[in-house]
């Protein structure tokens, strides 16, 4: 048996459970299963006794304030006040529901939320008091919450607003148990594409520190590639003091191949070896020079949510139980069953508020050494990633490459050509094995990638393609996945167009406009900013407005206008936004207001700052100084508005993003006469 | 070795006495308001005040508050009634995930304990070094203002 736990205190005797299955971790991935939601599962969202109802929210809250969101739809279809109606996060107990991603939690989750409270509070009308209610959906007009009207369309205080101004525990690391110990899973600092392991350490110095209990060989399947050494402790400062002691040596296999992130994902290096394999437009642009012929690079990029990640793991009546901050609770549990050779139903994960997630905690780590350090010691575990842990272990957005072509003739786009090189968002390393990886490498595209890339214009002959390469870092979904990167190309250049053409760049959108709400968006926003106006002068520095606007998923619509001011020395500020944004039907929209401006705040941190830095493949950020995210006095005043709609509820946490990058961008343009096209921008490329 | 925390005399365990004050409050107190964001003194999430001075705690040692007053989150609401600071938060819908929020809040409340009626520019230097990814700067300083009303 490989597996070991050096234990200072004597251990509980669950090391012998862990040692069946010993150590080879299943190459088979746990592939997230993700039913879509119905009026039938959504009974087991409500639930009522003595004239009080509980909601089992259904999804991850982690900051889009979804819980508040959706009790207002239960409030107004059942009748209920909302002091009677308690919101209880879920926990894998229930049946299964898919992960939160994809801003779908009012699209998808609304109408079958609305339709079992309306099973319900007929179900009460008619005397039932006890036992199942069953539900058969009616027309989308009979229910009583998807039309604006009382608490739709209202902004209550947000539910657990209370708790978070008072400092009450929310979140996994809040979890606090008996007996509970504090634990790290060491990992070699080198890619986590490159096989590693810990060869020796110095057991001696670690036993030696005060609050030291265990050293644990076995803490769980690796990431990525990379085998870690765990450490328990009784306090949690004293896992630093241990891991020094330890200096552990490392086993590290040379360089990663595709070390050089920037060339391996060179567009034109990649276009000298032939046509891209995956087209998302599939026109014919003709052969001749072109007007616009743009290199555009964003690079690879980190969440950077204020939590790290954090689980803990207790064994509790012959049974694993987890408390997680996962976008994925039932993911989690599938994987933890699996890596651990449990029965799904000895596992049980306990959703808890996330501290920002922003599509990076979709996959499980942080859980599974909890898991793997609770089960060696017998004792609860608590882990919470460093913040460098959350850098070189977490996936990142992935670096993108583009290059982008248009011509224009009589003040219209007549062909385009839009092509990229990235990496992988869906099939990331992250969660699908080297073996798995040649199959789809093969074969498979990824919709992830190439989210955004049908530019939402009608653009005469006009290709899309793309191609990706797997690299040293982890990357996957990052807030609106290929949709941010994606709309940044495409503005930019829609904005060179305009300019070739010589055609006012917000009359040249409305003219190439495939959706008329796209178009109603775009002349909103022209209005409230006053478009056609000089931006604010700001003393002695060049300013400039700019515009974009954008298509997130097909059905939610954003728009966009800022102004910069840029200094001699290329220092670029922000000095004001507008966004208008079209999600249809809003249910609250103070918090649809909060996800535009939380998206403008991105959209800023994409064209100033976002930029992960790497040594030879791995990632050699440790702090957020290394890794910088917009500030308070970066922001800017914003004015959002919000189209009153009564089309079913779409999406509203990552539309903004397809409009807020590129209007920053073009106002830069028009600020300096400098076309950004390197981001983050640098400000040697934009001195005066 | 003892501290104040939120009104009262505590010991402070003497193997915590290394720690940093963010695990003494979190893992000895279980006041869980205060978070870990970075653990280096970036980013705020930590922020609590000490001796009326708006502090670190990740990067404060547990054993450096003996005889001093510390104030947590905790420690704002009187019972059922929140500080005004508390108040204009839920008023302004601030927080999205809320993880940065109790260092936010502790960050406001010293400025405004100091300055009864800061300017843009105060609150600008009072909260500039608190993070927020979610980016909920705009209402943060649009409570602070309502709050000074208040206090
Ligand atoms: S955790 Fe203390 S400043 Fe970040
Ligand atoms: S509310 Fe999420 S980090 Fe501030």
């Amino acid at each position: 048996m490989r597996r070991r736990a050096l234990l200072a205190a004597a251990a509980g005797g669950l090391v012998a459970l862990i040692g069946a299955g010993a150590g080879v971790w299943s190459q088979v991935p746990v592939i997230p299963a993700r039913p879509e939601p119905d009026a039938e599962t959504a009974l087991s969202w409500i639930a009522h006794r003595e004239g009080r109802y509980t909601l089992t929210l259904p999804r991850a809250e982690m900051g889009q304030n979804i819980a508040t969101a959706l009790k207002q739809i239960a409030c107004a279809e059942l009748g209920a006040a909302w002091e009677v109606v308690d919101v209880v996060l879920h926990a894998t107990d229930m049946p299964r529901v898919k992960a939160t991603v994809g801003s779908e939690s009012v699209m998808l989750f609304a109408e079958p939320l609305a339709q079992a409270c309306a099973a319900l509070r007929d179900a009460l009308a008619a005397g039932q008091v006890a036992g199942q209610v069953s539900v058969t959906p009616r027309p989308v007009a009979d229910l009583r919450s998807l039309r604006t009207g009382g608490l739709i369309g209202a902004s209550p205080e947000i539910t657990q607003g209370r708790e978070i101004v008072t400092g009450a525990p929310l979140y996994a690391a809040d979890v606090h148990l008996p007996g509970m110990q504090y634990g790290r899973v060491l990992r070699a600092p080198v890619s986590v594409e490159v096989e590693s392991r810990p060869v020796r350490w110095n057991i001696e110095a670690a036993r030696a520190v005060p609050g030291f209990v265990a050293v644990v060989e076995d803490c769980g399947p690796p990431i990525g590639k990379a085998q870690g050494l765990g450490i328990v402790a009784t306090r949690p400062g004293a896992l630093v003091a241990i891991a020094e002691a330890m200096d552990v040596a490392w086993s590290m296999a040379t360089p990663h191949a595709r070390s050089d992130i920037a060339r391996a994902v060179d567009v034109d290096v990649r276009l000298s070896q032939g046509a891209l394999p995956h087209e998302v437009l599939d026109g014919a642009p003709e052969d001749g020079a072109w007007d616009v012929d743009l290199r555009i690079d964003v690079p690879l990029a980190a969440h950077g949510p204020i939590e790290p990640r954090a689980a803990v793991a207790a064994w509790q009546d012959g049974a694993l139980r987890v408390w997680a901050g996962t976008q994925d609770a039932f993911y989690i549990r599938d994987f933890l069953a699996d890596a651990f050779a449990l029965p799904a139903m000895a596992v049980t994960v306990q959703s808890c508020r996330i501290g920002g997630a922003f599509g990076g905690k979709t996959i499980c780590t942080v859980e599974a050494e909890a898991a793997a350090l609770t089960l060696a010691t017998g004792n609860p575990v608590k882990v919470q990633w460093t913040r460098a842990q959350e850098y070189a272990l977490g996936f990142h957005r992935p670096p993108s490459s583009h290059r982008i072509k248009a011509r224009v003739a009589q003040g219209r786009v007549t062909d385009w050509d839009h092509a990229q090189m990235s990496s992988h968002i869906m099939f990331t390393a992250a969660v699908v094995p080297p073996w798995m990886q040649r199959g789809t490498d093969l074969f498979a595209g990824d919709g992830g990638v190439a989210r955004g890339m049908a530019a939402p214009y009608v653009l005469g002959r006009a290709r899309a393609a793309y191609d990706m390469v797997r690299l040293p870092v982890h990357t996957g979904p990052w807030r609106g996945l290929g949709a941010g990167p994606n709309a940044l190309a495409v503005e930019i250049a829609m904005d060179e167009a305009a300019l070739v053409a010589g055609v006012d760049p917000l009359a040249f959108r409305l003219a190439h406009s495939a959706d008329p709400l796209l178009a109603a968006v775009l002349a909103r926003v022209g209005e409230i900013a006053g478009w056609g106006r000089a931006p604010a002068p700001v003393g002695g520095l060049r300013a400039g407005r700019g515009i974009a606007c954008g298509t997130y998923k097909d059905t939610s619509h954003a728009a966009a206008v800022a102004d910069v001011a840029v200094d001699a020395k290329g220092r670029v500020r922000v000095t004001r936004l507008w966004c208008v944004h079209d999600c249809g039907l809003v249910i609250n929209p103070d918090q649809v207001r909060a996800q535009c401006e939380g998206n403008l705040v991105w959209s800023l941190g994409m064209v100033l700052t976002d930029d992960l830095p790497t040594d030879a493949g791995h990632v050699t950020a440790q702090t957020f100084a290394d890794a910088p995210i917009p500030h308070m006095t970066d922001v800017p005043p914003i004015t959002v508005d919000l189209i009153q709609s009564d089309r079913p509820p779409q999406g509203a946490g990552e539309t903004a993003m397809v409009a807020g990058p590129g209007a920053i961008a073009n106002a830069i343009r028009a600020a300096t006469g400098q076309r950004p096209t390197r981001f983050p921008v640098r400000s040697e490329d934009l001195g005066a | 070795m003892s501290f104040i925390l939120n009104g009262q005399s505590h010991d402070i365990p003497p193997d915590w006495a290394d720690e940093p004050l963010l695990f003494l409050l979190r893992e000895n107190f279980g006041l869980m308001g205060a978070k870990f964001g970075c653990g280096v003194g970036i980013c705020g999430a930590c922020t609590i005040i000490i001796d009326g001075v708006a502090t670190r705690a990740c990067t404060t040692r547990a054993g450096d508050v003996d005889g001093l007053s510390v104030r947590t989150i905790e420690g704002l609401a009187e019972g059922d009634s929140l500080h005004p600071v508390q108040q204009a938060w839920l008023d302004h819908g601030v927080p999205q995930c809320g993880y940065c929020q109790a260092g936010q809040i502790m960050a406001a409340v010293a400025l405004l304990d100091e300055v009864s009626d800061p300017s843009a520019e105060d609150i600008d230097a009072a909260m500039d070094a608190n993070l927020c990814r979610c980016g909920t700067y705009l209402r943060i300083k649009a409570a602070i203002l309502s709050a000074a009303e208040q206090v």
